[in-house]
């Protein structure tokens, strides 16, 4: 791609090192033309694949429900947060490539294991219940994250992630409303919506990431401005907004050791089984396999397509740069 | 910019939390709309018809659904999901329509039962009662299948919805209107596809014309006149499917002319005991569709989604 | 679409005049409350902005109708819209809201106001052209659709398209080449 490779244009790397933490100290953003230093630009090539791979494998357990849902205005509500998350994946692609990432490379990184997603889409949708909870807990997990990342140094990155995160704070609102709904029904779905609450509550805190002394990239991130909060103090915050919504539901959230403490402001809580954690980032999840293996028979089974559409891309131009010769 | 960081944290994630709660009560699509039959029309045909242009539209999105994290690469993802939402949002208007025209269409469910009738329709109608042609209900197969059956069911849709803009039944011809627009899109994607295809490689190539002989043999029942399309044809509230043929295949034949791709000469595929879709019998695919497509709903006859 | 229209914050204050009897007619003050609210989406738009909003009234039994027309058939955010005005005039103290959905004329691209496509352009979205207007059989378009856009970050008309269909069914994806930013367009419906 064409984006400038610092190693060759940089004469004198500490006046441009100097100049690129200035801006950072301004909390000015960094733009694809900018000098930036080799780490930092692959720490966000690393963030923002992984972001956008997330994106496109969070499509596939929605997506397990889609031809099942059972009233059309839900299959309309999921179809469309299906898209939005293959247009969300795209535009985050599209920010990478201002890195001078390319799509086929990330996408061969991601279905050859190289690459990582979120490993909250290694746990399977048992349920329409689950819909719902996604939408709550995953996405609004994933909204926590996200939201300081509107403000991240990199300016392709945090603009993305302002429409972002506007759009997924309507998915997290129909996957509430699903859930309402459902606990105004009947008792089976009710129970559904329990059972699926249990089960996506441990795996949604574990979306934050290990605690914070168990996490080595975040203190270079923090300061690079990519980061802004610690894994802890974004759990926290998400714990503390999620009770009472959880209240307002009618469910209950399977951890008997959250109770709010009034001295620190704030709900204590237990801690997720981080040995599952590490295991499912490791690939040993219950749906790693599964998903990698999907997003890559779909790959495969795509590339006579994508061949054709580049080979008659291809003859076109050449057509059109003859219809001109022809005219001149 | 700290402040701005925070204020759109709050906006996110605190703030009026009834918000979230508000609006769980399902609401007609059609509300507020006046759906009194026009006179002199036959309300029973004309929900009839509303229910054979709303289950081609409900099936064939089903099918173009399943690509959702299938497709060839992302810009398709979305644009297939793109199409299958369009063709969703029409067939809930148009179920809606016809549940309002003859509410004895509805299937009967349990006394108390909150399901309403676009999903009453949708969900708990048994095969024999779906009136949409076969054509819309035919597995995938691979992309080029998928391409060729958009192109010849879009291109036919977006001719007759044309025409409907003038029913004199003003919920139709709003409907219509509104979705002249949108196949617009569905019907060029198709054909650029096609386009695409027959031009790329050898090997697409032979695909798209694979896809074609396929699909091809079944596109004749589209033309073909149902009694309840004459009667609402006459009534000027429908469209008689036949009077759009000639349309068709001039459109048709000019992405076949640019493809280098000749029309196929192939026969229709038969009927079943003189009757296709628009009587209710389907190919073998439509049963283990709907098998999916109501498992949930049917789980829950009183559910409230 | 000249009534007065609020902003978000103006909403509460809104809300607290309009229960008040002696402020006025409630007429253009019901309308100002439906104006601000805004697109579940595209939140730097009010549906007024976005066209979405046909007509408020107060009908002589005090009951609030609100017509609205979707921009999409399939759009998953019309009852969210719906929702959202009834919730804002409930609490305005206006117990009985009616939203009714107007589906003639289609909304097109066109009706997008002036301050809805400022409120684009400054949230680095590229805004509509004039929607195509056909009579008789729509023609064939074989080559992908061209449009005339500049990048709303840095003003270059080098784009090219990324894809026809984005996130949402009203949006398509663009690239600036010259200053690398990824955009989106709203699409002419």
């Amino acid at each position: 791609m064409s984006t400038t490779a610092p190693d060759e244009i940089a004469p004198d790397e500490a006046a441009l090192l100097a100049q690129f933490e200035q801006v950072l100290a301004r909390h000015d953003r960094i733009e694809p033309r900018d000098w930036m230093p080799e780490k930092y630009r692959a720490t966000l090539v690393r963030q923002i694949a992984q972001h956008a791979h997330s994106e496109i494998i969070g499509m596939q357990p929605e997506g397990n429900w889609i031809t099942r849902a059972p009233s059309l205005r839900r299959k309309a509500i999921l179809l469309a947060k299906v898209q939005d998350e293959a247009g969300h994946g795209l535009y985050l692609y599209s920010a990478c490539e201002t890195l001078g990432v390319s799509r086929q490379e990330l996408t061969e990184k991601l279905i050859s294991g190289r690459q990582k997603y979120s490993s909250i889409f290694n746990y399977p949708t048992l349920s329409y219940a689950d819909v719902g909870t996604i939408g709550w807990l995953v996405d609004g997990a994933a909204i926590a994250n996200q939201v300081p990342l509107c403000r991240t140094s990199y300016g392709p990155y945090g603009r993305s992630m302002i429409r972002i995160c506007k759009e997924e704070s309507f998915h997290q609102r129909q996957g509430y409303e699903l859930l309402m709904t459902m606990m105004r029904g009947t008792d089976a779905q009710r129970a559904m919506v329990q059972e699926s609450v249990d089960r996506f509550w441990w795996p949604a805190l574990m979306m934050f990431g290990p605690p914070d002394d168990d996490s080595p990239n975040t203190a270079q991130s923090m300061a690079w401005g990519i980061k802004r909060d610690t894994n802890d103090e974004l759990r926290q915050k998400f714990v503390d907004m999620s009770v009472p919504q959880a209240e307002r539901l009618g469910v209950t959230l399977p951890d008997p050791d959250l109770v709010w403490n009034a001295e620190r402001g704030h709900h204590d809580f237990g801690q997720p089984d981080w040995e599952e954690f590490h295991a499912v980032v490791k690939g040993s999840g219950p749906c790693n396999a599964q998903r990698v293996a999907h997003r890559r028979r779909a790959h495969e089974d795509g590339a006579w397509v994508r061949d054709a559409a580049t080979a008659f891309a291809a003859r076109s131009s050449v057509e059109s740069v003859e219809t001109q010769e022809a005219r001149a | 910019m700290s402040d701005d960081h925070e204020s759109v944290y709050d906006g996110l994630l605190g703030g009026d939390d009834t918000q979230w709660a508000f609006g769980t009560s399902f609401e007609d699509p059609l509300a507020g709309v006046d759906t009194t039959v026009p006179e002199g029309v036959d309300a029973g045909a004309l929900a009839a018809y509303c229910l054979m242009l709303g289950d081609d539209a409900l099936v064939h999105s089903h099918r173009l659904s399943q690509w959702a994290s299938n497709a060839p690469d992302l810009e398709e993802d979305i644009a297939l999901a793109n199409v299958a939402l369009d063709l969703l949002g029409q067939a809930r208007l148009l179920l809606a329509r016809a549940a309002a025209a003859d509410p004895g269409l509805v299937p009967a469910l349990p006394e108390g039962s909150p399901v309403p009738s676009e999903d009453a329709l949708a969900f708990f109608r048994d095969e024999a009662a779906f009136r949409n042609v076969r054509l819309a209900e035919q597995e995938n197969g691979d992309f080029a299948a998928t391409v060729v059956r958009l192109l010849l069911l879009s291109t036919h849709r977006l001719a007759l919805l044309q025409r409907l803009a003038a029913s004199t039944d003003q919920v139709l011809a709003a409907i219509a209107a509104k979705g002249v627009k949108e196949l617009t899109y569905h019907r060029d994607h198709a054909a650029r596809w096609f386009l695409t295809l027959a031009q790329g490689t050898e090997e697409s190539r032979r695909r798209l014309l694979a896809g074609l002989a396929l699909v091809w043999p079944l596109r004749a029942e589209l033309a073909r006149t149902h009694p309840v399309e004459r009667l609402v044809a006459e009534q000027g509230v429908g469209v008689d499917p036949a009077t759009v043929t000639d349309e068709v295949d001039v459109l048709l034949e000019q992405v076949f002319s640019v493809s280098g791709v000749e029309r196929p000469g192939l026969p229709a595929t038969g009927t079943v005991a003189g009757g296709a879709g628009r009587e209710g019998r389907h190919s073998e695919a439509m049963g283990r569709l709907l098998a999916e497509m109501q498992v949930v709903a049917r789980a829950h006859p009183t559910g409230l989604w | 679409m000249s009534a007065p229209t609020a902003t978000g914050s103006d909403v509460r204050a809104l809300a607290a005049s309009v229960t008040d009897p002696s402020t006025g007619s409630g007429q253009a003050r019901v309308r100002a409350l439906a104006s601000s609210v805004t697109d579940p989406e595209m939140p730097m738009l009010t549906l007024e902005d976005l066209g979405v909003l046909r007509d408020v009234a107060v009908e002589d039994d005090g009951r609030v109708v609100v017509t609205i027309t979707p921009t999409y058939s399939g759009c998953p955010a019309m009852a969210t819209m719906r929702d959202d005005l009834v919730h804002a005039l409930h609490d305005a103290g206006h117990a009985r809201v009616e939203v009714r959905v107007s589906l003639h004329p289609a909304w097109s691209s066109d009706w997008i106001t002036e301050r809805g496509r400022q409120a684009l352009r400054d949230h680095g979205l590229s805004v509509p052209g004039p929607a195509p207007r056909h009579d008789g059989p729509v023609p064939l378009t074989l080559l992908p659709v061209r449009r005339d856009l500049t990048c709303p970050r840095c003003g270059s008309d080098a784009v090219a398209l990324t894809s026809e269909f984005g996130a949402t069914a009203c949006k398509a994806m663009y690239r600036c080449t010259a200053c690398a930013e990824p955009f989106e367009h709203v699409k002419e419906i």
